[in-house]
């Protein structure tokens, strides 16, 4: 948004803009991960290579490249390919939920270990997504009109969401529905499906709500005990509502103890943005972070933003939120500059998909959101999210590099 | 927007995408600008909250006193000496730099060395101290880690129980060792052993939170718990209120200052109704027995007018240091649980045995109430046509064996021998036995005194939903001398005893007078707990004075079976009994009793003697009931010399 459009013939052959805002996000990324493992990995001496802020800034030049290797094909060629890509995510999304193959870790089966790498394949569907709805979704406007369409549409966004539920990663599933809500409506399909679509997709999210929080235990989504708790905590139920109808009154002073444990995370992500007041209190200064309120496991993935806006203060949020813009608002251009309805489209999708993350995430820091395992795109630790997020940035200078290739 | 400038004014859904865009941006700035900005004090002071760590500590338990404030359990003060870890930063570092080799490789090397460098500098200072101190001592590297994990700001206990003289030589060269210091703690102490034990109870480690208490401590010192006897009963008032101490610390989680939120509130004195010098009379009797430390029974000495309880004394007995600290399993098995000699059970209210002959003091009672017996009246016991020169009585076609020798009985005879048979041709008698119930639940038999709540049963006696069902004159006969179904405490015949000496009061027994303050400087109010009569028997003097002169001819005529209590210038009414404990027919074991008191003229005490496997209650139990009134005739000569003295004095 800051560049003029380019008067001259020749067009510009890349969006510098977009890849600054791309690298800062990445500078802070490294930093406070940093920041946020100091008082785990200088105090135990371990070696610099292995520190986690090394290996995310790996990952970067890794997703760089991958970004750069997407930037070659044209994203018609992508396109063209596009189902397969799809469908082998699916094949990934199914073969992490086999036992062996996946590997379970908080009770939920995300990933597949590569031995130095640990693959989520939750986030290549993501993309695959994207490129296979735009895909779809590119046939003539008129064609978009049928039902039987809209419905095979549907089925796209159903597959991978369905899989990614059980794992379950709720998070990730669910920004699968304003990702391709978006696609669709950019794509120009009808309004009446559109109308259908929100208030089904709306019914389906209050269905899962009223199932993990109401119903009976064996009428459950397969949640983890704690994904549950977290929702009630970000509902405000009082626990002992759940607890068992006959429960004792020890069993009641448990549940509410369990209460107190589970608003923890909420409460101190909340304490330490909370404590950054403007200007933050510098970098590694965090006290909340060194001294371990904040959970040691999720302060360099999930619940970086903490971190960094105790340290960098409001000044330090505004910066993460103005990068964030950047990168969205410049695909938005990219959107409205594509060449045809599919580079549009995927743009679009692209948009939507990393603004969802970023919503979702800082939204969780503040409590404006129940805390899910969306990570921050760049900032959070972690390669195949870091990989996927640049690779999505790719396809964007791509269709911005490709925008009049005629 | 520059944005939107740039969007073809067709594109009217890419427009609405960059607006609902903006709009979430809009939301999330507006959110992190009321965190961040508006709400940030608020914020910053619950972080403050955080760099402070609670510390509970415990308040000084209250003290168990004897009536006359001699004290049964109480506290001593111990000496630690603490090692300050927050100190030993520097001393770290410099072993950590010494024991390091050239070339460090590893993560988990590295890690093992500093662990080395802590320990070695720890456990160096704990030699020379030790050293120094003449108490050898060496420190557990497992418990240092985990010390070192978990509660880093707090000091580590490096000796512990310094005698005075070490106390003196530590004081000598202060600062010499780094980060040392001498801490005070108090330690539960009963200073006579095991006297009391049972009534005293026992404590153990705790690790809860009382009632109002914070529950959300950080650390806790140690505390201890009473679990059983007084020690548990009490256990609220006993421990005072714990204080919290707060505790600054930096970012590695070493001590920085402190400060006490809230000292300690020190329990409530417990005085008890029990005599120290009695309560050791009384324990040294009953192990006189012919099966000396063996024993299994108990005794109790109860004052007739009040219903206090004077001593209480079950054996085998426990020391009670001995549950706080580690019990091995093969003790354990072996000793405190032993399977007969049980010295955990409180033999005097926590376990029930027939009562034999000793309830025919009640048989008595209700057949002089209705009437049905008359004292002068002769009762002829037949002879037993088995055992020559002994007597017996039919009940339907069941015989009764009698301990007496047949021939004729009159009421003072019958109960000094101690006759079977004429107990319970009186007991037949219509309408006695309903006399028998009603009494027996004027007496409370049956039913928990309420002294020791946890510890102790209630026994069993016949009501009057068992007349109705299937109750034949047999059981009436075996009521009548205190066999089959009634099972009592010995607890429960010093009521029933103290009730028929007093003239018919039955109290509450009664073991704490009051609760006062520790200090009396706090205070607080004194608790008193006074007497409390329970019931009253609403029976005739005269009626209980027949029983009274019996219960004395028992013990001073000639051929009373209570002879072995008997003690010039003290008149004793007593009776024993011999209980049998019948398996498949066959008598496998005995309970015998001695029930008394005494002076019988005006009555103070009842005394009252169990004993398990004894000979019998007069053999057995009554010369163990005449060494108590000894001491208690000594406590009252005693008694009587400090008045005179302070009559003198004034």
């Amino acid at each position: 948004m800051l560049a003029r459009p380019s008067i001259s013939e020749k067009p510009a052959r890349f969006d510098w803009v977009l890849l600054c805002a791309l690298l800062g996000l990445m500078v802070l990324g490294v930093l406070f991960i940093h920041s946020a493992r100091y008082a785990t990995e200088s105090g135990a001496g371990v070696l610099w290579f292995k520190q986690l802020h090394f290996r995310q800034a790996v990952f970067y030049a890794l997703g760089l490249g991958a970004a750069a290797a997407v930037c070659v094909v044209p994203y018609q060629t992508l396109a063209r390919w596009s189902y397969v890509f799809y469908w082998a995510s699916i094949l990934l999304l199914v073969l992490v939920l086999i036992p062996h193959i996946g590997k379970a870790a908080y009770g939920a089966r995300r990933w597949i270990d590569l031995g130095i790498f640990q693959l989520q394949p939750s986030e290549i569907a993501k993309i695959a997504f994207i490129l296979a709805l735009g895909n779809f979704l590119a046939r003539p406007l008129d064609e978009l009109k049928l039902t039987g369409n809209f419905w095979k549409a549907l089925a796209m966004l159903g597959l991978p969401f369905a899989l990614i539920l059980v794992e379950p990663d709720l998070g990730s599933a669910l920004v699968l529905i304003p990702t391709g809500f978006v696609m669709m409506y950019v794509a120009g399909i009808p309004a009446k499906y559109l109308r259908r679509f929100l208030s089904g997709s709306a019914l389906i999210v209050a269905l899962i709500l009223v199932d993990v929080l109401f119903a009976p235990p064996g009428w459950q989504l397969k949640l983890q005990d704690y994904q549950r708790r977290r929702l009630l905590v970000y509902f405000g139920l009082d626990h002992k509502y759940f607890a068992p109808p006959n429960a004792t009154a020890a069993e009641l002073q448990k549940a509410r103890i369990q209460e107190r444990n589970d608003s923890y995370n909420v409460e101190q992500a909340l304490i330490s943005v909370g404590s950054g007041g403007l200007t933050g209190k510098g970098w590694r200064q965090g006290t909340q972070n060194v001294l371990g309120y904040l959970p040691r496991a999720v302060a360099h993935n999930d619940f970086i933003f903490s971190v960094l806006a105790e340290e960098s203060g409001f000044v330090g949020s505004v910066v993460v939120l103005s990068l964030y813009a950047v990168v969205l608002f410049a695909g938005i251009r990219i959107a409205g500059q594509a060449r045809d309805r599919l580079g549009k489209m995927m743009a679009a999708g692209v948009v939507a998909l990393l603004f969802s993350h970023m919503f979702i995430n800082i939204g969780m820091n503040i409590r404006l959101m129940p805390v899910t395992g969306v990570p921050l795109p760049l900032l959070s630790y972690g390669g195949t999210s870091v990989i996927c997020t640049l690779v999505a940035a790719g396809l964007l200078q791509n269709i911005y590099l490709h925008r009049r290739s005629y | 927007m520059l944005v939107f400038d740039q969007l073809k004014k067709q594109d009217s859904q890419l427009r609405l995408v960059a607006m609902v865009l903006a709009a979430g941006f809009c939301v999330l700035l507006a959110g992190l600008w009321y965190v961040q900005v508006f709400s940030s004090k608020r914020f910053a002071d619950s972080l403050e909250d955080q760099a402070v760590r609670s510390v509970r500590i415990p308040a000084v338990r209250g003290k168990v006193l004897d009536r006359n404030g001699q004290p049964l359990a109480e506290n001593r003060p111990t000496y630690n000496v603490e090692l300050y870890l927050a100190e030993l930063g520097k001393h770290f570092h410099a072993e950590y730099l010494r024991i390091r080799p050239a070339s460090v490789r590893t993560r988990a090397e590295r890690e093992q060395l500093e662990w080395s460098a802590r320990y070695n500098v720890v456990s160096n200072i704990t030699a020379q101290v030790s050293d120094w101190l003449q108490q050898p001592q060496v420190i557990d590297q497992k418990k240092f880690q985990r010390h070192y994990n978990e509660v880093r700001a707090l000091p580590i206990s490096i000796l512990q129980n310094l005698n005075a003289s070490q106390v003196a030589r530590f004081a000598e060269r202060p600062g010499v060792f780094p980060g040392l210091d001498l801490e005070i703690q108090p330690l539960r102490v009963y200073p006579h052993g095991s006297l009391a034990a049972h009534v005293l109870g026992s404590l153990t480690r705790d690790e809860s939170s009382q009632e109002e208490e914070d529950a959300f401590y950080h650390y806790r010192l140690p505390d201890w718990k009473g679990v059983t006897g007084m020690e548990g009963v009490f256990d609220g008032q006993l421990r005072g209120a714990a204080g919290t101490k707060s505790m600054t610390v930096n970012r590695l989680g070493y001590r920085q200052q402190e400060t006490m939120l809230r000292a300690p509130e020190p329990g409530d004195n417990l005085v008890l109704t029990l005599d120290f010098k009695l309560q050791r009379a009384v324990e040294a009797a009953l192990v006189s027995s012919m099966f000396g430390a063996q024993t299994r029974g108990a005794a109790v000495v109860m004052d007739v007018q009040t219903g206090d309880v004077l001593a209480m004394a079950s054996a085998p007995t426990f020391e009670p240091i001995e549950f706080m600290g580690r019990i091995s399993t093969e003790h354990w098995t072996n000793v405190l649980n032993h399977p007969i000699q049980k010295p955990m059970l409180n033999r005097a209210a926590q376990e029930n045995y027939h009562p034999g002959s000793i309830l025919k003091m009640l048989t008595a009672l209700a057949a002089l109430e209705m009437e049905k017996l008359d004292p002068m009246e002769i009762f002829n016991v037949e002879a037993d046509p088995e055992r020559p020169g002994k007597g017996c009585i039919y009940v339907g076609n069941r015989k009764i064996k009698d301990t007496v020798a047949n021939g004729p009985y009159n009421f003072k005879k019958a109960l000094m021998h101690s006759s079977n048979s004429y107990f319970i041709y009186h007991g037949l008698k219509p309408g006695v036995l309903q006399k028998i119930i009603m009494l027996g639940e004027k007496f409370h038999l049956g039913e928990r005194t309420g002294i020791l709540p946890r510890q102790e049963t209630a026994g069993e006696f016949p009501d009057q939903t068992d007349l109705v069902r299937r109750w034949q004159p047999g059981d009436t006969a075996n009521l009548c001398i205190g066999q089959g179904k009634v099972s009592v405490s010995p607890l429960q015949i010093a009521v029933m005893t103290s009730a028929i000496a007093n003239g018919g009061k039955v109290f509450w027994p009664r073991l704490v007078l009051r609760l006062e303050p520790s200090d009396p400087q706090f205070g607080e109010k004194v608790s008193e707990f006074p007497p409390r009569v329970r019931d009253d028997l609403g029976v005739k003097p005269e009626n209980l004075r027949l029983i009274h002169e019996a219960m004395l001819a028992e013990v001073e005529e000639a051929g009373g079976t209570g002879s072995g209590a008997i003690i010039k210038g003290l008149k004793i009414g007593g009776k024993t009994g011999t209980a049998e404990i019948e398996q498949g027919g066959k008598i496998v074991d005995k309970t015998t009793w001695f029930a008394s008191f005494a002076p019988v003229d005006r009555p103070k005490w009842a005394v009252i003697v169990m004993v398990e496997s004894g000979a019998s209650g007069g053999k057995t139990c009554a010369p163990i009931a005449k060494l108590i009134y000894e001491a208690l005739q000594k406590r009252e000569r005693d008694a009587g010399q400090k008045n005179s003295a302070l009559a003198s004095l004034n």
